[in-house]
């Protein structure tokens, strides 16, 4: 017993190791990505060109920024499936606040607005009524697609030779001005999740929310918050897609609540919440995106694409399942030298 | 009349860790026989009808079932050889009807195959009903029944099942008095048929009202069985006492202040009725009573975690506004939950998070000190003598009482005026035990309020000043900690 004392005074300050490398789902996915990204350029050379590499990240910047608003809503242990429809709304109205002459400025705050008050809607009603945020977003995407039909009679709206400057401007003429912001996001979201208040509630309620009310947190408080931020990262993210795009329709965006929660996922943050981190869903994304370029390169039929990404879903589940039965393993003789001492 | 045991035990033996929660422990059930099992909290009423219906196998020690020796006896063989165990709410399936949940799994089958034949399944559950004498409606949904319909639905289901044995846990601690005497008039009708019924109450009256023999068990060991008429409830409830010193924790006395905290008749209807009682500093005030007497309800009230319906709190003679756990951090109160894993750990986080939780939270703006909350954990690893590997361990792969110092540690770093420990040491193992202990004195002696609320008797003697008794959810007594005797307290918490 005294022996074991000393042991335990001679350890003064315990170290706090970043987890290991090879426990974090973001290095299989970096693997997985190296890999896919050797096997198709040995294959097509065209895939390491510049243009090629600048594409995909154009392609994945919308998808990324979603995907950060994301991670957060599923740490607080909440989801919204409502974002495609939460985008078309937000874009179409965008779009015609440009057609309508009323400024560039006024339209993107008005559309970002929109998008927060949206994802807050979903968040309030399910707090309101106690019910899964799974549901009331289901029943939000029909809310959001009617309004959408609605105000524009079902039509297209286009905004062509207009709002083109988030789309096209290239960064030293090669790195697309999307992409950066969806490294900002990523960024922005890394930090609030790590460093600030707000992201150590999130996580807390995520993990265990009776636990995180008795030590002072306001449930409520931070679960709306993660859903406002959601909206916010929606409506970054309409903004980009309206640009690139350069119109809008109701059914804009739609598919990409499953294509983000996928990216969320495959990056190793749990659907159950209070756990997960940013460098997942980034490199979650990123895997999508080379993924989806390489079939193209490939010339695999596009059918086959769909396919390809429900089955990285499910294989991203097998290795967190399997990555934590090897942390199972090194509990086993720790605790049993506890009860030892 | 020589009748054969149904069921025999010989001197059963369970250990959970270097715990022996029962300690060679024989028992026996004639058939028409209630025999009853008393004992505190944690004496090891739970383990032995745990083992006997197969819930748990014992390390040592030997089971016959009708005089026919058994081993490994799994929870679907003891429903085979006719026992059948009632528990508080368990088993029923509330969106089915009273005849469906018995017949479960089991449905009568009418001509056609996969049909199920409603109006016969019906017809017999009637059947036993009216012989019982019971008041059970057979065509409802389970979940519209109240809590002594669904005691009776069990009971049926046990009979059609054909139960020799009926071990019945705390059959009336839910129900009211009417209830109660119903339930009894089974319970005696049951033993007429010559069905053998091992029956746990708090409430030592019922065990003379219907008992014949009662097995009194005291830290997992039985202290005899005796024939209910060679008995008084006074001898029953000194059986179940009078332990060793060495269960007591000796601690140093500590001075004695002013009052700080003063809660005045503090009411949630239903639950806590008009609550009175102040804390000075340095005092530690025990509160002890059954489990349901209200302890938790009131001070999830004192902590704002609930709503008072009235009633209203001061500390160091101001009034406290409590509407939110947050606020009663603010104004200096701290709660160490009961229950560790629900509402004490964020499981898959780590050490520093955990620790830091609260200070980051209730003390600290918008952006996180993280070099500042590892040298805090730093501090309460050091002083508590946290046992890990790293801090960035996650709280999850600790062990209990190394969870629990991490949970205590939270509220450590910044100073409270008020303590609320919940069971502070439940599921924590000796060494850990006594290290807990000695931080709540630690903490009286710092001039701190503690408030302590603890189902361990020798715990609550131990360590309280006073002790104040819950009763239904009334303070019913606040008794002066000196020369009282475990006795006298079972007598105030169970109000006899």
């Amino acid at each position: 017993m005294s022996k074991d004392d000393t042991n335990v005074q001679k350890r003064r300050i315990l170290s706090r190791k970043r987890s290991s490398i090879l426990k974090s789902q973001w290095f299989y996915l970096l693997i997985a990505e190296v890999t896919i990204a050797i096997i198709t350029g040995l294959v097509n050379p065209r895939f390491f060109t510049t243009s090629n590499v600048m594409n995909i990240l154009e392609q994945i910047a919308v998808l990324g920024i979603v995907s950060s608003g994301m991670t957060l809503l599923i740490i607080s242990g909440e989801i919204d499936i409502s974002v495609g429809a939460n985008i078309g709304l937000s874009s179409v109205v965008m779009a015609m606040m440009i057609k309508g002459g009323y400024g560039y400025l006024l339209a993107v705050l008005v559309g970002i607005a929109l998008a927060v008050l949206n994802s807050l809607l979903v968040g309030i009603t399910a707090r309101a009524f106690k019910a899964p945020s799974f549901i009331t977003s289901l029943a939000f995407i029909s809310v959001f697609q009617g309004v959408a039909l609605a105000i524009t009679k079902g039509s297209f709206q286009t905004i062509y030779g207009q709002f083109e400057f988030i789309g096209t401007f290239r960064l030293w003429q090669i790195v697309p001005l999307s992409f950066l912001i969806s490294i900002a996001a990523y960024i922005v979201m890394h930090f609030m999740l790590s460093y600030t208040k707000l992201g150590r509630r999130t996580y807390a309620v995520g993990s265990n929310p009776s636990a995180a009310f008795l030590s002072g947190i306001s449930v409520n408080k931070a679960k709306l918050t993660a859903f406002a931020l959601n909206g916010l990262f929606i409506g970054v993210a309409s903004m980009v897609l309206l640009s690139r795009i350069g119109a809008a329709q109701p059914s804009t965006g739609s598919g990409t609540e499953l294509k983000a929660i996928g990216a969320v996922v495959i990056g190793g943050t749990p659907l159950a919440g209070g756990k997960g981190r940013i460098i997942g869903t980034f490199f979650g994304v990123l895997l999508m995106g080379i993924i989806s370029n390489s079939l193209n390169m490939l010339r695999v039929n596009p059918y086959f694409q769909t396919v390809t990404f429900g089955v990285l879903i499910i294989a991203s589940l097998a290795v967190s399942v399997l990555s934590s039965y090897k942390k199972k393993e090194k509990i086993k003789p720790q605790s049993v030298r506890e009860e030892n001492s | 009349m020589q009748r054969n045991p149904i069921v025999e035990m010989e001197k059963a033996t369970k250990i959970y860790g270097n715990h022996r929660a029962l300690n060679d422990v024989s028992f026996e059930l004639l058939p028409g026989e209630v025999h009853c099992l008393v004992g505190e909290n944690g004496a090891g009423k739970s383990t032995l009808i745990k083992i006997l219906s197969g819930a748990i196998s014992p390390e040592a020690g030997l089971i016959k079932i009708d005089g026919k020796r058994v081993e490994g006896l799994t929870p679907r063989q003891s429903i085979e050889m006719g026992i059948s165990t009632i528990y508080q709410d368990a088993e029923l399936v509330d969106s089915l009807t009273v005849s469906d949940n018995v017949y479960l799994g089991d449905e009568l089958t009418g001509r056609l195959p996969f049909v199920v034949d409603t109006k016969r399944q019906t017809d017999k559950v009637n059947e036993i009903i009216e012989a019982l004498k019971m008041h059970l409606p057979t065509n409802v949904l389970v979940e519209e029944l109240s809590a002594s319909q669904k005691q009776m639905l069990q009971i049926v289901k046990a009979l059609y099942r054909d139960a020799k044995v009926l071990i019945m846990d705390e059959p009336t601690s839910s129900l009211g008095m009417d209830e109660t005497k119903a339930l009894m008039d089974i319970v005696r009708n049951l033993r007429d048929r010559g069905i053998g019924i091992v029956y746990i109450s708090h409430y030592l009256e019922e065990i003379f009202e219907i008992g014949d023999r009662v097995t009194v068990l005291k830290d997992g060991r039985s202290m005899r069985t005796f024939p209910i008429e060679n008995i008084t409830v006074e001898e029953i409830i000194r059986k179940m006492v009078g332990r060793d010193a060495s269960l007591f924790y000796r601690r140093k006395k500590v001075d004695i202040g002013d009052v700080a905290l003063e809660v005045k008749n503090i009411s949630s209807w239903g639950v806590v009725d008009s609550v009175t009682f102040s804390v000075k500093r340095g005092e530690v005030f025990g509160i002890g009573g059954l489990v349901g007497s209200g302890r938790s309800e009131l001070v999830n009230i004192l902590f704002g975690a609930d709503r008072a319906d009235e009633g209203e709190i001061l500390l160091n003679g101001k009034k406290l506004k409590i509407k939110s756990p947050h606020d009663a951090v603010r104004h200096g109160i701290a709660l160490i939950t009961e229950d560790r894993k629900k509402l004490g750990m964020l499981g898959g986080r780590d050490i520093v998070e955990n620790t830091a939780l609260v200070h980051s939270e209730n003390f600290k703006g918008f952006l996180l000190d993280r070099k500042e909350e590892e040298t805090l954990t730093d501090d309460i690893v050091n002083k508590l003598s946290v046992a890990a590997q790293d801090k960035s361990q996650k709280i999850e792969e600790l062990s209990g009482g190394n969870q629990q110092k991490v949970i205590i540690g939270r509220w450590l770093i910044d100073d409270s005026d008020v303590y609320i420990f919940d069971e502070p040491t439940k599921g924590v193992d000796i060494g850990a035990r006594e290290q807990i202990y000695e931080l709540i004195i630690e903490l009286a002696e710092r001039g701190k309020c503690i408030i302590m609320i603890s189902s361990d008797m020798p715990e609550l003697l131990s360590m309280s000043d006073r002790i104040g008794v819950m009763r239904n959810g009334r303070l019913v007594d606040i008794v002066q900690n000196k020369d009282i005797e475990e006795e006298d307290m079972i007598k105030r918490f169970i109000g006899v």
